[in-house]
């Protein structure tokens, strides 16, 4: 049994094939779709078990990252989504998709249905693009099986704002090991309280091959043969929906399809 | 208020239409909620200055209950920020005085009318987002920033000039600058709306040609088209021969060009789209021996030497499927894919607004490849940039901005360009030489994927048939860009057209780029290209050549704004826009509204022979094809080489090379880029093999790219370059012969096949034909004849054709007391195959023990070289290529890497096996414990010092597991390969010769002077 994964792109978003292939590799049968196509059709969303939203640069990252995406997705398919996240089915926010779900109001948590924390511009005011260390709650369904572990981070904005009175501690999925943006206790990525939203900086679609890995070349083949941690994160969601969902129809996973809008 | 007060300095003369005067005003300031965490931007002087985001709004009706939503829902961050709505004039101020500190000055800044404003678009969009069920006025955005400048004792005019260039550009925005203490009342220096002024459409001209010469040459300088007076006179004769007076008569058509007709001849006979130069019929005479000089006739560089070499290795490459025709090289990939490659200059635009210019350099080479053969998928992007090093002593004129300016300004378009496109930018250089002030370089390359089928047949062909619609597909056309190709044909100078400078827009083209790929795909196009350099009159242009002709209805094209005179429209250059050819338009148009992609249909192509533009229903220009693109005479130039007298100075070798090692380690041509490297996505696509920086720090700097262009699949794409302009003050013939063994060698050192390398060529020349202002043209015209010379012996040799090019032929600066060249450039880029990624080889030391060799011959190659740089030295011999020896070298490195046997590979260059090594070193937690006696023992004519720093060609420094080595041995047979010592565990970095210690230091040392150079103006912040 492959669960439907539909993978968002448009507006700017760019790493939808990648995260396509990921899920893929994963097992998923992946669907690539444009927001407009699924504005126009949203019952294509409830056919899916898994919606991804990739990296990118939405609308540019003008006004803030993630910002106008966000603002899209709450007009035109808000409800919808409110409604795919209480069905327990998973989604998965990367980079500028974990930006549009924080300024939807999805995470940390998807009831508060307001945003509640913000990412905005790192310490160092400037893009970063290098592997860093993170550690992953590995009691969540996301985690499973992780620990530590390297993935690339890709952005501007990752620096997680979060105020005073806001709960946080119980939505931490990932952190990072080091103080690499400034963000909030080093929070890599978050997690709702039904536990199948996730919102993450770092790239796991950049980490499903070993060769993908900056230090790939001082490694053994033998220190190579384990799963990919990125490629682990993409397999959970899938095993969680094979294990939690057994009625859904079979298929067989394949190379992803760009669908024709 | 007296003058001194208010400094606000509009370069434009744009007013308010009409219409505006009666629009309201509203503008939004978007504040942190707590004035500490405010955003600051470091102004030198003054330090750090808190901003904010300032957006304006003109509407026809009151619109406050709209921008209130648009206020809470968009443009403000809930968390951290909170905004100020008021109309101008009437409304009640945001309060300043809570400011934690005190404010002494306002800096607004806004772009100017008409300028691309990403952002403010992006605000619009929100608007139909939000108010999508209702019907709202026509409102109109514009944004800005708001900066609070804290005690200073700097005048509003010192302040006005210390953010010129660090927080705006006086070409594309406007700062206007008052006091805080008139933050309330002093409505008047704030800005308005930047409207657009919308006078009367400019008719059309028609230009009378008979006069004399002097008028000619006037005529071609006032309107910036950039013909010489040779080329004035063949459309003058054109004009009045009697077979196209006829013809024009029965059209109604004036006699003389009208404007529209000049504005395109001159466009498309421009040396930027024409490269008359490299088509030029030259007497070379090679004055080597003075005694003796020797006289060869060329007919045309290009064809006898770049398309020479590709001509003459094609029976050898059944690849090379699309070469020198397209917008970019096209090689077959696989049974199904082909990829495709081009590399362009943006140097002149990138010299007056280095952000746009560079943005738009990188926006603009994507397109080349969105626009080859039937549309292909960007897959990488590289760029190399050489500029004047910003703490050298450097050239000042009022027409050149500050080289840290550029470097920055260039970065930040490198960025926008490539991160917001999803390209990854996987490889470059930065070269610095104080010549660059004259103009510095930007090269963008951009490297695609194509299939092989599509619907019309192959991918790689265009499919144009008359009858097709001509389409505009993007963005809209204003005056930006106008005579951005004549003036890239000019030298610099004071009156440099203003509206040569354009912004790019990377969304615009990201969403142009997904629908092009499904419109390809569904077969609803039947070609393509893009609109660049000359814009409409360059691309339609072009594809009317594949039908035999072309009608434009120039009513029919999208404007940014009223007002454009016809001719502008067919040259303006504003950007993302591609021209495409259909027969399923009512098809095309659905699937772009689906992508909110803006389509227009502009005409039809015909197969008439002529070129031929209508406005409102009356023609207004027809040009006969053949003439326009076969009507341009040859040019007839003359070049005379002499050899360059060079001086020969040294010293003794030193006691030790530690220091001017490390001194080396840490200069601006060699130091880490990592500060830059980090600011572009390299990972973006998933495709990385290797990165720019790897090893188990992320430190070493590798020597090429490679990247798995089908995701899941085993092959390979190396993508490197090779770029040693020094060498031109020897000869550049050796320039260009080590420019392409550099270009190759690193690609072998990754693990590329070396019988699969194609090549890429970029000049970048002092102007090279000899006129009063430049009075040695012949000699700069006679080293553009050998570095083609070099480059057609590599070429063959190496067995790696050309399969794209471009060249930029006037790379000087002239204000008319002061002319200043850039030293002669060339840029090699090379693209190969790589069979299995697993097999890719890293330059890093990998394991304590392993044997360090180096491949290759070492000689006195010490001219140009890093080593006498730093010393101070002069030799008469630069690197000489000795291409055989080199082929061989580098076919058994390639299979020496296919068995595994090299666990990293470097190649040597600036600085020679001494850089090599420490780079090598540093890129891992080990160090290296050498001898120079196996190579002072194979070449007893060299010093100690020589043997370290030469940089002779064609050289790796390889470490190989010690039961390696015999089997490397054995591949390398007779080629020169010498064991130097090994990878040590403690991390001592030591170099012998004959029993005396000549470098002896530590790993941590030498990272540590290479990553801390002295290059402050790129390393902005500390790392990440």
């Amino acid at each position: 049994m492959s669960p439907n994964a539909l993978i968002i792109t448009g507006d700017g978003i760019n790493c939808e094939e990648e995260t396509a292939f990921a899920l893929s590799q994963a097992g998923a049968q992946c669907q690539i779709l444009h927001i407009n196509q699924l504005i126009a059709h949203p019952g294509q969303l409830s056919d899916a078990q898994i919606l991804a939203l990739p990296g990118g640069f939405s609308f540019g990252d003008e006004v803030s990252s993630g910002k106008i995406l966000a603002l899209k997705l709450q007009q035109q398919l808000g409800e919808l989504l409110q409604t795919f996240i209480s069905e327990d089915k998973l989604v998965i926010g990367i980079c500028n998709g974990f930006q549009a779900l924080v300024k939807l109001g999805i995470l940390p948590r998807s009831d508060a249905k307001t945003q509640q924390v913000t990412l905005t511009h790192n310490r160092q005011k400037r893009f970063i693009n290098r592997w860093v260390t993170v550690q992953a709650n590995p009691d969540t369904l996301f985690f499973k099986g992780l620990s530590e572990f390297m993935l690339p981070i890709r952005h501007g904005e990752g620096r997680l704002i979060v105020p005073e009175d806001t709960p946080i501690a119980a939505h931490i999925g990932l952190t990072y090991t080091d103080d690499v943006n400034g963000s909030h206790q080093q929070i890599a990525g978050l997690i709702n309280e039904r536990g199948n939203v996730l919102g993450l900086m770092p790239h796991p679609e950049a980490f499903v091959r070993w060769t993908q890995h900056p230090a790939w070349t001082s490694m053994t083949p033998e220190e190579r043969q384990s799963t990919p941690p990125g490629l682990q994160i993409f397999q959970n969601m899938v095993s969680a929906v094979r294990n939690g969902q057994s009625d859904t129809p079979l298929s067989t996973a394949g190379t992803p399809e760009r669908s024709a809008v | 208020m007296s003058h001194a007060e208010t400094v606000s300095r509009d370069t434009h003369t744009l007013t308010d239409p009409p219409s505006a005067a009666s629009s309201l005003i509203y503008r939004v300031d978007v504040v942190p909620k707590n004035p500490d965490q405010a955003d600051t931007v470091d102004l030198p002087g003054v330090g750090p200055v808190p901003c904010y985001p300032v957006y304006w709004f003109s509407s026809p009706v009151p619109i406050d209950s709209i921008l209130d939503t648009l206020a809470r829902q968009a443009l403000i961050d809930p968390v951290v920020q909170t905004y100020h709505l008021s109309q101008a004039d009437t409304a009640q101020w945001l309060d300043l005085s809570t400011w934690p500190q005190p404010i002494d000055w306002i800096m607004e800044q806004q772009f100017l009318p008409g300028v691309t404003d990403n952002l403010a678009t992006t605000v619009g969009k929100s608007l139909s987002l939000l108010f999508s069920d209702q019907a709202l006025p026509a409102i109109s955005v514009a944004s800005g920033t708001v900066y609070l400048v804290p005690k200073t004792s700097f005048s509003p005019d010192a302040l006005y000039q210390q953010a010129q260039y660090q927080l705006f550009n006086p070409l594309v925005q406007r700062l206007s600058v008052y006091p805080a203490s008139q933050w309330q009342a002093h409505a008047t220096s704030r800005f308005g709306f930047p409207h657009v002024m919308a006078p009367q459409v400019p008719p059309v001209d028609v230009i009378p040609l008979d006069v004399n010469d002097a008028d000619l040459l006037a005529l071609s300088q006032q309107r910036h088209l950039a013909l010489t007076l040779d080329e004035m006179k063949v459309i003058q004769t054109y004009y009045q021969a009697p077979s196209t007076q006829q013809a024009r008569k029965a059209k109604g058509l004036s006699l003389w060009p009208t404007d529209v007709e000049l504005e395109i001849i001159a466009q498309t006979w421009s040396e930027h789209c024409k490269h008359k130069i490299f088509a030029a019929k030259i007497t070379y005479t090679d004055a080597s021996d003075p005694d003796y000089p020797r006289v060869t006739q060329i007919d045309s560089l290009f064809k006898t030497y770049i398309a020479g070499a590709t001509k003459k290795l094609m029976p050898t490459r059944p690849d090379l499927l699309s070469v020198f025709k397209d917008n970019a090289g096209v090689v077959q990939w696989n049974d199904t894919t082909a990829v495709c490659f081009k590399v362009e200059t943006h140097n002149s635009p990138s010299a007056l607004e280095p952000y746009g210019g560079a943005l738009t350099g990188i926006v603009g080479v994507n397109r080349d490849i969105l626009g080859t053969g039937m549309g292909a998928k960007p897959l990488f992007n590289t760029d190399v940039f050489c500029f004047a090093h910003p703490e050298k002593p450097y050239v000042q004129r009022p027409k050149m901005l500050p080289p840290e300016a550029i470097l920055k300004g260039v970065r930040k378009g490198v960025e926008d360009g490539g991160n917001k496109s999803g390209i990854p930018t996987v490889n470059g250089a930065l070269v610095f030489d104080q010549r660059y002030r004259a103009k510095p370089l930007v090269f963008c390359g951009t490297g695609g994927l194509l299939p092989l089928k599509v619907p019309q047949g192959l991918g790689y062909e265009k499919y144009t048939q008359p009858g097709d619609t001509i389409v505009m597909a993007g963005g809209r056309v204003g005056k930006d860009g106008i005579h951005g190709a004549t003036f890239s044909s000019e030298a610099l100078h004071e009156g440099s057209p203003v509206s040569a400078v354009q912004i790019g827009d990377p969304l615009t083209q990201k969403r142009l780029s997904d629908f092009l790929m499904a419109a390809r795909d569904q077969g609803l196009i039947t070609g393509l290209t893009d609109n660049g350099a000359g814009g409409l009159s360059s691309s339609v242009g072009e594809m009317a050549q594949e039908t035999n002709g072309a009608l434009l209805n120039l009513e029919q094209i999208p404007l940014k704004y009223p007002g454009l005179a016809p001719y502008e429209m067919v040259i303006s250059e504003s950007q993302e826009r591609m021209t495409l050819s259909t027969n399923r338009i009512d098809d095309l148009l659905k699937l772009a509204a689906q992508y909110d992609v803006e389509l227009s249909a502009i005409g039809h192509f015909h197969d008439q022979g002529t070129f031929d533009i209508q406005y409102n229903g009356t023609l207004v220009g027809s040009l006969d094809l053949a003439f326009l693109h076969n009507g341009l005479p040859q040019m007839e130039l003359e070049a005379v080489w002499e050899v360059q007298k060079l001086p020969t100075i040294y010293a003794r070798a030193p006691r030790s090379a530690t220091p001017v090692l490390l001194k080396m380690l840490s200069h601006p041509n060699v130091c880490s880029r990592e500060s830059l490297i980090r600011q572009y996505d390299h990972e973006v696509q998933g495709r990385s093999v290797i990165k720019p920086l790897m090893g188990p720090l992320q430190t070493g700097p590798s020597d090429a790219a490679v990247i798995q262009p089908i995701l899941g699949e085993a092959q390979g794409l190396v993508v490197s370059n090779g770029i040693c302009p020094h060498f031109s003050d020897w000869d550049p013939y050796h320039m260009a012969a080590n420019a392409v063994d550099e270009a190759i060698r690193n690609a072998v050192a990754v693990g590329a096949d070396p019988a699969s390398m194609v090549l890429l060529d970029n000049f970048c020349w002092p102007d090279p034909v000899a006129s009063p202002r430049n009075y040695d043209g012949r000699l700069k015209l006679a080293q553009l004849v050998r570095a083609n010379q070099a480059l057609y012996e590599t070429a063959v040799t190496y067995g790696a054709p050309f399969i794209s090019g471009k060249d930029s032929m006037k790379n000087d600066f002239d204000d008319g007391t002061y002319r200043l060249s850039i030293v002669p450039t060339l840029l090699i880029s090379a693209m190969g195959k790589l069979p299995d990624i697993e097999k890719a080889v890293s330059m890093d030391f990998k394991r304590p023990g392993d044997v360090i060799l180096m491949a290759g011959q070492t000689n006195v190659h010490m001219g140009g070289s890093l080593y006498y740089l730093v010393k101070g030295w002069y030799s008469r011999y630069c690197p000489h290529v000795k291409p055989h020896l080199a082929k061989a070298l580098y076919q058994a490195t390639f299979e020496c890497i296919q068995q595994g046997l090299i666990r990293s590979c470097h190649d040597l260059s600036d600085g020679g096996l001494g850089i090599a090594l420490a780079e090598s070193a540093l890129a891992s937690p080990y160090g290296a414990d050498i001898s120079l006696d196996p190579i002072l023992n194979d070449s007893p004519e060299l010093r100690w010092d020589e043997a370290l720093f030469s940089e002779s060609p064609s050289r790796f420094v390889m470490s190989v597991a010690p039961e390696h080595v015999d089997a490397v041995k054995a591949a390398f047979q007779d080629i020169p390969l010498m064991v130097l010592g090994t990878v040590t565990a403690d991390g001592a970095f030591t170099i012998h010769q004959h029993q005396k210690t000549v470098v002896r230091t530590d790993v941590s040392t030498l990272r540590k002077a290479w990553q801390t150079a002295p290059a402050t103006c790129y390393n902005t912040e500390e790392p990440a």
